[in-house]
């Protein structure tokens, strides 16, 4: 089945209603999701934004089909992963989703590039085309020839950020899913970043999801949704300060 | 992907070794075992790989195996001679006998008669002799057979022949021609040594003539254990063999036909069959050990990067083909380093007589094992694989 998803701007690329999620069973129970209602168009940036605990990690590994909800609706690009079967949505991640994880997670045994082109790799690029595509994604982020041959130990915390930055973007995903992207980021760089990926997202056509606490980069968002206990409390327009929300408009 | 899956196993360099390690063991333990029980294998027909004169064996009906003698009657040399196709016969005769070294140490011996007149059954003889020693009076020649030290006779001469007690502590050298011993209170005289096929079980052999070996041995109704056949030429040796079933109504075998019954009971029959099996499957289980575990550990290590590989499209199929290839390559580089430790070990111990034979069937055996044990360590290790949740990765739990 051809999962690639064409572009059909201003239409909802995300669409949840009453989304729940509980781990656990009995008493050990947690309920992580608790009706979550989502609705993201395309060219959109959205920040999830809440304290810890509240899902938006949850909410994001549901919205990449990385877990399955428990109840509610939920249409990520036209998909519905409940009507997917595995490996269908292996698939579909692999062609239309885009990750940035919080611990960056680059392979060690793989130089930058090699970890950023993993995405091309696995959707079947030959390995010389996606080295040079995958080249020149890590250029934009600023990587000169001898960072992107080096190993992710020989990289600052930053760097790495970048490397997990530019697998996420490199194979053109429709939905980029991030969890705190520019937590190890100075100030510009986080700036250049944010930037990038807002280029990327909105330049394409392209959806963003950032789950973040970084106040330095809720002005780069569409829209911000606040969550909490498992629920959005509320969504707003930016750019907006993080410590004084403004009512929902 | 199967580049990324081996630069993640070559980038871990301590599992890395660990599983080569594992691997090479295997290779190593099993193709050597099987080496050694096909060097086992060989001596136990050493008696007629040393003869290849002989197109055909001829025995009692009930002999299944070279040293499973059982004696024919004199008259059967004459009936085989008489049947259409031989073009010479020869008898050969078999015996266990003690020998007295002069200091008075007994030693047994396997005693082989052969044809006085063509002295076919002498293996190769030791450089400046020759088979023709045994046309002497009471001739032998003796062979270590495989054993080590068991033809000492004492350097001293006043240790030789003692009155009395035997003198069994003393300087001793390697027998020499001219020494003498007693069979069964005859004496015979060393006119040589030879340098046969080692046997196995091991044992020192006494070559003689087939007078001779009548004349020391007790006395028996029979003393004919084999009649050694000749095709005449255009006679296939197993066409021989049918024809000289049919014609005497003893058993006739083609001599490869006779090393393949022998080494059918010695797989049915001896011990060691099961010491080299139990071998094998001891390496095989350390072998898996080892690389089983090394395997699951590097995969659990690496499962964090599976399930982020897995979230951005790697299908379940496509991480289980880069342990696979992981465990390939460990497997391909295992093997050729335990073949290649095997090669080597094995000329240190052919150096040292041991019964070491790497035949085809060895590397074949090795290399099923380590295909085994790659395969189950693999499928071992693919569980954490199977049973990952990549969400719980993205939070970094």
């Amino acid at each position: 089945m051809d999962t690639h998803v064409a572009p059909a701007r201003s239409q909802a690329a995300i669409n949840c209603r009453g989304v729940t999620k509980t781990y656990g069973q009995g008493n050990a129970a947690v309920q992580a999701l608790r009706g979550v209602d989502l609705e993201v168009r395309m060219g959109e940036l959205l920040m999830l934004v809440g304290p810890s605990g509240c899902g938006k990690t949850t909410l994001i590994s549901v919205l990449a089909g990385l877990m399955q909800r428990d109840a509610g609706e939920c249409s990520v690009l036209d998909h519905d992963y409940r009507e997917m079967a595995v490996n269908e949505t292996t698939r579909f991640r692999g062609q239309n989703i885009g990750f940035v994880f919080q611990s960056f997670d680059l392979i060690p045994a793989l130089t930058a590039v090699e970890n950023a082109a993993a995405p091309l790799l696995i959707g079947g690029v030959k390995r010389r085309a996606a080295m040079e595509q995958t080249q020149a994604v890590l250029q934009k982020l600023g990587f000169d020839d001898r960072m992107m041959r080096s190993l992710p130990a020989e990289l600052s915390g930053g760097q790495q950020q970048r490397v997990a930055i530019a697998r996420a973007m490199v194979h053109h995903p429709k939905l980029i899913v991030c969890d705190e992207p520019t937590s190890a980021l100075d100030s510009g760089s986080g700036h250049m970043v944010i930037n990038l990926m807002r280029e990327f997202a909105l330049g394409r056509d392209r959806v963003l999801v950032v789950v973040t606490h970084d106040a330095r980069i809720f002005e780069f968002a569409d829209r911000i949704a606040w969550m909490e206990d498992g629920r959005i409390t509320r969504i707003a327009n930016a750019p907006i300060r993080a410590k004084e929300p403004q009512k929902n408009p | 992907m199967i580049a990324i899956a081996l630069k993640m196993l070559l980038g871990d360099r301590t599992k890395y070794a660990g599983l080569l390690f594992g691997i090479t063991f295997t290779s190593f333990l099993v193709t050597f075992a099987a080496s050694y029980f096909g060097g086992m294998m060989t001596r136990s027909f050493a008696l007629i790989a040393e003869n290849p004169q002989a197109d055909v064996w001829v025995m009692d009906p009930a002999v299944v195996a070279v040293d499973r003698p059982i004696n024919l009657p004199t008259s059967a040399l004459n009936r085989v001679r008489s049947v259409e196709g031989v073009r010479s016969a020869v008898p050969l005769a078999l015996a266990q006998a003690d020998a007295r070294f002069p200091n008075g140490r007994f030693q047994s011996f396997q005693v082989i008669g052969v044809d006085d007149a063509t002295l076919t059954g002498v293996p190769l003889m030791n450089v400046g002799s020759t088979a023709a020693v045994l046309r002497s009076p009471d001739a032998v020649i003796v062979d270590e057979g495989g054993t080590s030290g068991k033809l000492e006779t004492p350097s001293s001469k006043t240790d030789q022949w003692p009155r009395g007690k035997p003198h069994l502590d003393v300087p001793t050298r390697p027998l020499i021609a001219g020494d003498e011993l007693l069979i069964n209170d005859t004496r015979v005289q060393v006119a040589g040594q030879s340098a046969a096929l080692p046997r196995f079980p091991p044992r020192p052999l006494l070559f003689t003539t087939y007078s001779t070996a009548e004349r020391i041995l007790l006395p028996e109704r029979r003393r004919l254990t084999f009649v050694l056949a000749t095709a005449a030429p255009g006679v296939d040796a197993r066409t021989l063999a049918t024809r000289i079933e049919a014609a005497t109504d003893l058993r006739a075998r083609a001599a490869d036909d006779f090393k393949e019954d022998t080494v059918r009971w010695m797989l049915a029959n001896s011990e060691d069959v099961g010491d080299a099996v139990t071998m094998l499957s001891i390496a095989m289980l350390v072998g898996f050990g080892v690389t089983g575990v090394m395997m699951f550990l590097f995969t659990n290590e690496n499962l964090k990067y599976y399930a982020v590989l897995n979230a951005m499209g790697a299908t379940t199929r496509l991480l289980l083909t880069m342990i696979c290839a992981q465990a390939g390559l460990c497997a391909v580089i295992g093997t050729g380093l335990g073949l290649g430790l095997c090669a080597l070990a094995g000329r240190v111990f052919e150096a040292h007589d041991f019964p070491f034979r790497m035949m085809w069937f060895a590397p074949a055996v090795g290399g099923t094992a380590v295909v085994l044990v790659s395969v189950g360590a693999a499928l071992f290790s693919t569980r954490p694989i199977r049973k990952m949740q990549p969400a719980s990765f993205l939070a970094g739990r």
